[in-house]
């Protein structure tokens, strides 16, 4: 901090000798001008003083004897009319600063956090209807009626949020877990609980609607388990009318399930030779600059690395500088042992029972075998498991003076 | 007869009874020294001889002598200064 009051009041480093520096010293000290980082050198005093300090040094040279010669000029008071005389460089200072101002009056970047089911597209496509794009003015930016449109458009987003930080504008929004109902229900109609798989029904709670199996029935796939209609009888235990709801209960059935994977004996692994090539480029907007250049190897991939300069915290610009780094390889062909194949194949095996895991079907008994045919390996699996069963399906709707007659 | 006390030792009475800072009262040169590389000093007259061994100051009562090697004055204004280099010796003279 000292030394930056010092620059900007501009100091001197000047040389001292004569009859008596020491008195000259002393003198400067009485009269209260500073000194700093004094040196003598062979029989000569090398010191710091600042401009005013030496404007007012003559009396102080003259009654000592001595002579002052300046040898550097620092500070603010002397760069200022060095600089005056580069007038592009002054003016190009000037024009950055003016370039400074004037970008950050625009959104140049928007983020999107938080998106699993809308794609980045889909929104992007939204905002560009909205007229929120890269580019336009900030004071343009509605941001309470974004986030409210943002909810009226996506009904699957429970949450948003946009934030306008310097010339970046983050939207974060928070999706629904829950599934939204694929098929839409008419107004009035009931809703079965139908059978994906067969086999026997292990328990049964239902909530609501009719039950139609009751447990250790055994249920082929498609078959009704609960209704989605009520009957409402007469005083004659007579059907007189159905109420049809919404069927919902919780059903557990055990059913087999197979699972087969196959795997070749040969594959083609694609084997790094070590050569790489790289280059550079400049992107502004979606433009991206680059020498033009050959085609680095026969068979390459390509690895990019994107750096966007974020000059102070909050304003970033819409350019981005990177490399690509080009890696040539060579396609091999292998062929697994018995090892690596069976390590392959119980791989898909696993991350297909963590999928029946995650819809909470639980293992009863299970049948794993690798065997080979032709030139392929084979996992065949029969598993037999329990797991909630009930998919929703339109009641089939029924008059009730047909079923009236049917009764009687 | 009464035996009259010396003025010097009377100041002295009186700093240490009242807790004064001594070297204001007394014009005692107060010299802080940071290791063998640094030196603080305040109280001084002047400064009699300035080379890169040796540094002679001119305080109230007496004089200082700072010898060592690449002596350098880091700042000399009326109240304090600084001197910095490889101090080997300070001398009362």
């Amino acid at each position: 901090m000292i030394g930056f009051l010092k620059y900007i009041k501009g100091y001197l480093r000047i040389r001292v000798w004569g009859f008596s520096p020491e008195r000259f010293m002393n003198l400067c000290s009485n009269k209260g001008i500073l000194l700093w980082d004094i040196v003598k050198t062979g029989e000569m005093y090398e010191m710091c003083i600042h401009v005013s300090g030496f404007r007012s040094l003559r009396p102080i040279v003259k009654k000592t004897g001595t002579r002052v010669a300046i040898l550097r000029r620092y500070g603010l008071p002397f760069f200022v009319p060095e600089i005056w005389k580069r007038k592009v460089f002054v003016a190009g200072l000037f024009l950055a600063a003016a370039f400074w101002i004037l970008s950050s009056r625009y959104v140049w970047r928007i983020e999107l956090n938080g998106n699993y089911q809308i794609t980045e597209d889909v929104f992007n496509g939204f905002l560009e209807e909205q007229n929120v794009k890269i580019g336009m003015e900030r004071d343009d930016l509605n941001i309470a009626e974004l986030e409210k449109e943002i909810r009226r458009r996506f009904p699957q987003i429970i949450w948003a949020s946009a934030k306008l930080t310097g010339t970046r504008l983050s939207i974060d929004i928070k999706e629904n877990d829950t599934p939204l109902i694929a098929e839409e229900k008419e107004d009035g109609a009931g809703m079965d609980l139908v059978s994906e798989y067969g086999g026997r029904i292990v328990s049964m709670i239902v909530r609501s609607g009719t039950p139609v199996v009751s447990i250790g029935d055994t249920v082929e796939t498609g078959a009704v388990l609960v209704e989605g209609k009520i009957p409402i009888y007469n005083d004659d235990q007579t059907v007189r009318e159905y109420r049809y709801v919404e069927a919902d209960a919780d059903i557990v059935l055990e059913y087999g399930v197979s699972f087969q994977a196959t795997l070749p004996f040969d594959y083609i692994k694609n084997v790094y030779t070590g050569r790489e090539k790289q280059s550079r480029y400049l992107r502004i907007g979606e433009n991206r600059l680059r020498l033009p250049q050959e085609e680095p190897f026969l068979t390459y991939d390509c690895l990019i690395r994107e750096r966007m300069p974020v000059i102070f915290r909050n304003l970033s610009i819409p350019v981005s500088f990177g490399t690509c780094q080009y890696r040539e390889y060579l396609k091999v062909e292998f062929r697994y042992t018995k090892e690596e194949a069976e390590a392959a194949l119980k791989e898909k095996l696993i991350s297909f029972l963590s999928g029946l895991k995650e819809k909470g079907v639980q293992m009863i008994e299970n049948n794993v075998k690798i065997e080979t045919s032709g030139e392929t390996w084979i996992l065949k699996g029969e598993f037999l498991v329990q797991g909630p069963v009930g998919k929703s399906a339109v009641t089939a709707r029924t008059e009730s003076g047909e079923t009236q007659e049917n009764e009687q | 007869m009464r035996k009259k006390k010396e003025p010097g030792r009377q100041k002295e009475q009186i700093v240490e009874s009242l807790k004064l800072p001594r070297d204001i009262l007394t014009g005692a040169m107060k010299i802080t020294l940071t290791g063998s590389r640094e030196a603080w000093i305040e109280n001084y007259r002047g400064l009699l001889e300035y080379t890169q061994e040796q540094i002679l100051l001119q305080g109230k009562t007496c004089q200082v002598c700072f010898e060592g090697s690449q002596l350098t004055i880091d700042y000399y204004t009326n109240e304090d200064m600084k001197i910095s280099g490889c101090i080997c010796c300070v001398r009362y003279l």
